[in-house]
């Protein structure tokens, strides 16, 4: 304000440019009676010669394609594929929302944000008589609570999230969530726990015997108000950067995803991965289209590419994400199928909880979450 | 600030009718100069701004949401508590830093200007703009592995100094410097350093000399010349140098980012929360225009000394 009423006395017509401006606004406002930024949306899929165009965009995790894995499908198939790569489901969501759904074939988001992308209607139904090996995989994974019957998703890869500790500088290793309290002044400015809101307060409140999916705001303030007195010993929220921290000797204890931590341990085998006894989240990371996506043809080609089981069986053992592919668990050397981080036991998967989204409520976590993060 | 820029000058009024002409046809003249940055500015921060500004009136307007402003709401949000804790914040580091560079900063640009050799000010100039010559993410990349905990830094701190034992002292601790906000003004104040010093160069460049010599001469002693003769002279230069680098600091995303840890959110930080974490658009869109504000006012502040300094 200062600024514009000093101004005013050296350039007399910016009173005015202002009023003109605001009245402007107000007039696009006024005039079009709400607009969407949905407005800015994809075009519709070019319909031009599928053949022609030979390109594959894809949107996904960092650890989740590697150049093999790509030259073997442009091997096969003739399309060459381009990655971009996101760091948390929400990123990926705001770039499809403003638009961003043109411009990728294959977006790879986790349970919960199917659902949400799906109920956006932002998600290709996918013809199921296109898709083949659907039935190599696991039962649990044929008919998922999330999108049931995979209508519109194909799952890639599931785990669990849990604590990553180095057992060498570490005396007592942990076994509940509860231990990152318990040990704070070991633990001291030497942890990280993930930057997913949904993943870190429902640990808290698994913690405190309530649900994942906890709606009840009594159990929410508790979990917050837990997690505030912990904030000290946290070092950052890092969803990706703490890898190359807990390698480098700078962390004790690390939250972290099962593919992760097989990652972390392959280079430093001190580096090992408990799943809290108390339970934590099951996820499952899934292969979708866009309703907008360009190349639809090549996209199924992928998908298809995925679900063979030699080509899963592989990317497991060199990406380390848990298949839900039951033909490629069976192809895998025993080193990795026995491997208990990624795939562990049917009785401490009893007492995981999936993630689900919550619709309104998801903003009561949001408000925690930008408290917690701010203070 | 968007607007100030993109004002276009404003005819002279012309004293009598024949001559309004000719002064029309020379503003239609000026305004093809200004034409191509008009129309980038007009199109790429004018506009902008307006529809951030709508954006910012439609409470919790999530993305592909409609945009029907309505009400002042996202605004009200912005003097919570925890938001005004994080605008202070970030007011701590913008000011943190401009003290920080202008202390180390003013120093150098005196040697330089005033004592370095002629013909070697301007290398030293340039070595001293080296640095920006590579990218900003890298250089805070290089500061995460000098500050952390296994880091540079600590690595020589700790390792086993004669000096200290023969002197029986204890080692060094290791300094928990990452992660926090010392490591937040550290890489900041690293950053803007060599705009302060530019800038001041120029300033102290232009010093008039005989007043220091006038000075010394009436008995004033080094601490008297430069505190009543250099400083007062180099004000402009000062204060628009500390104010750059407050401005921009007050806008720093990268260091705090990355170098903060968990306890420095800042007010970037929190609008790219708004817009890629939360989703919430409208009220990452009122805290845009509450930072817009906030730079504005820096602005006013520095054509205010400014134009005092150049009426003196």
């Amino acid at each position: 304000m200062t600024n514009d009423l000093r101004l005013s006395q050296f350039y007399p017509t910016r009173r005015r440019f202002l009023k003109t401006a605001a009245a402007a606004v107000s007039g696009l406002a006024l005039s079009s009676c709400g607009w969407t930024l949905a407005q800015v949306r994809p075009k519709p899929p070019s319909n031009k010669k599928t053949g022609a165009n030979k390109k594959l965009y894809i949107y996904t995790w960092s650890s989740y394609t590697d150049e093999d894995l790509l030259k073997s499908f442009t091997k096969e198939t003739g399309i060459e594929v381009i990655v971009a790569v996101y760091d948390s489901n929400e990123t990926m969501l705001a770039k499809i929302q403003i638009g961003g759904g043109a411009d990728y074939s294959i977006i790879y988001p986790s349970d919960y944000m199917v659902r949400q992308m799906r109920d956006k209607g932002l998600l290709l139904e996918l013809d199921q008589d296109r898709l083949i090996g659907l039935d190599n995989l696991l039962p649990q994974f044929q008919n998922p609570v999330y999108d049931p019957g995979n209508s519109y998703s194909v799952p890639l890869s599931w785990g669990t999230t849990g604590l990553i500790y180095n057992s060498k500088t570490l005396k007592q290793a942990p076994e509940d969530w509860d231990y990152l309290w318990e040990q704070q002044q070991v633990l001291s400015r030497r942890i990280t726990l993930l930057d997913d809101v949904r993943e870190v307060m429902g640990a808290t409140l698994r913690m405190l015997g309530y649900s994942y999916n906890s709606q009840d705001p009594a159990q929410l303030e508790q979990a917050y108000k837990k997690l505030v007195s912990l904030k000290p010993t946290i070092a950052s929220f890092s969803t990706d950067t703490w890898k190359e921290q807990i390698l480098a000797g700078d962390l004790l204890v690390s939250m972290g995803y099962s593919a992760d931590a097989v990652e972390v341990a392959k280079e430093n085998p001190s580096l090992q991965y408990a799943i809290p006894r108390s339970g934590t989240s099951l996820w499952t990371d899934t292969m979708i289209i866009p309703a907008s996506a360009p190349n639809r043809d090549a996209a199924y080609d992928w998908i298809n590419f995925m679900l063979q089981p030699a080509v899963a069986a592989q990317v497991c053992e060199r990406l380390n994400f848990a298949t839900p592919n039951q033909v490629a668990i069976k192809q895998l050397p025993p080193k990795v199928s026995e491997n208990l981080s990624l795939f562990p036991k049917e009785s401490v998967l009893e007492k995981c909880e999936r993630i689900i989204p919550l619709g309104k409520f998801n903003q009561v976590y949001d408000r925690y979450w930008t408290q917690l993060t701010s203070s | 600030m968007s607007t100030q820029i993109s004002s276009p000058p404003t005819p002279p009024t012309p004293k009598s009718e024949p001559q309004a002409s000719p002064t029309a046809g020379r503003w239609l003249g000026y305004l093809g100069l200004l034409g191509p940055a008009g129309i980038w500015l007009g199109l790429l921060l004018v506009l902008p701004t307006l529809v951030l500004f709508e954006l910012s009136l439609v409470p919790g307007l999530e993305p592909g949401g409609l945009v029907n402003p309505s009400g002042l709401e996202n605004y009200l949000r912005v003097f919570e508590p925890v938001n005004l804790l994080v605008m202070k914040r970030s007011l701590f580091f913008a000011g943190g830093t401009t003290v920080i560079c202008l202390l180390l900063g003013f120093p150098v640009a005196y040697w330089i200007a005033l004592l370095a050799p002629t013909k070697w000010r301007n290398l030293l100039l340039v070595g001293f703009v080296l640095p920006l010559w590579t990218s900003s993410l890298l250089r805070t990349y290089a500061w995460i592995t000098i500050l952390r905990y296994s880091g540079v830094l600590n690595t020589l701190l700790t390792s086993p100094n004669p000096w200290l034992s023969n002197l029986g002292l204890p080692t060094i601790p290791r300094l928990e410097l990452l992660n926090d906000w010392p490591a937040v003004l550290i890489g900041m104040s690293y950053g803007y350093l060599p705009y302060m010093v530019l800038i001041l160069y120029a300033s102290l460049e232009k010093l008039d000399r005989r007043l220091l010599e006038a000075a010394s001469d009436l008995g004033a002693n080094p601490i008297q010349t430069f505190c009543q003769v250099t400083v007062p002279q180099t004000m402009p230069g000062i204060a628009a140098a500390s104010l750059l680098v407050f401005i921009t600091g007050l806008g720093d995303f990268v260091d705090p980012e990355l170098l903060g840890g968990d306890s420095t959110m800042t007010i970037s930080r929190l609008i790219y929360n708004q817009f890629l974490k939360t989703n919430q658009w409208g009220f990452g869109s009122a805290l845009s225009m509450v930072l817009i504000m906030l730079v504005s006012i820096a602005i006013a502040l520095l054509l205010k000394f400014g134009d005092r300094s150049a009426a003196s």
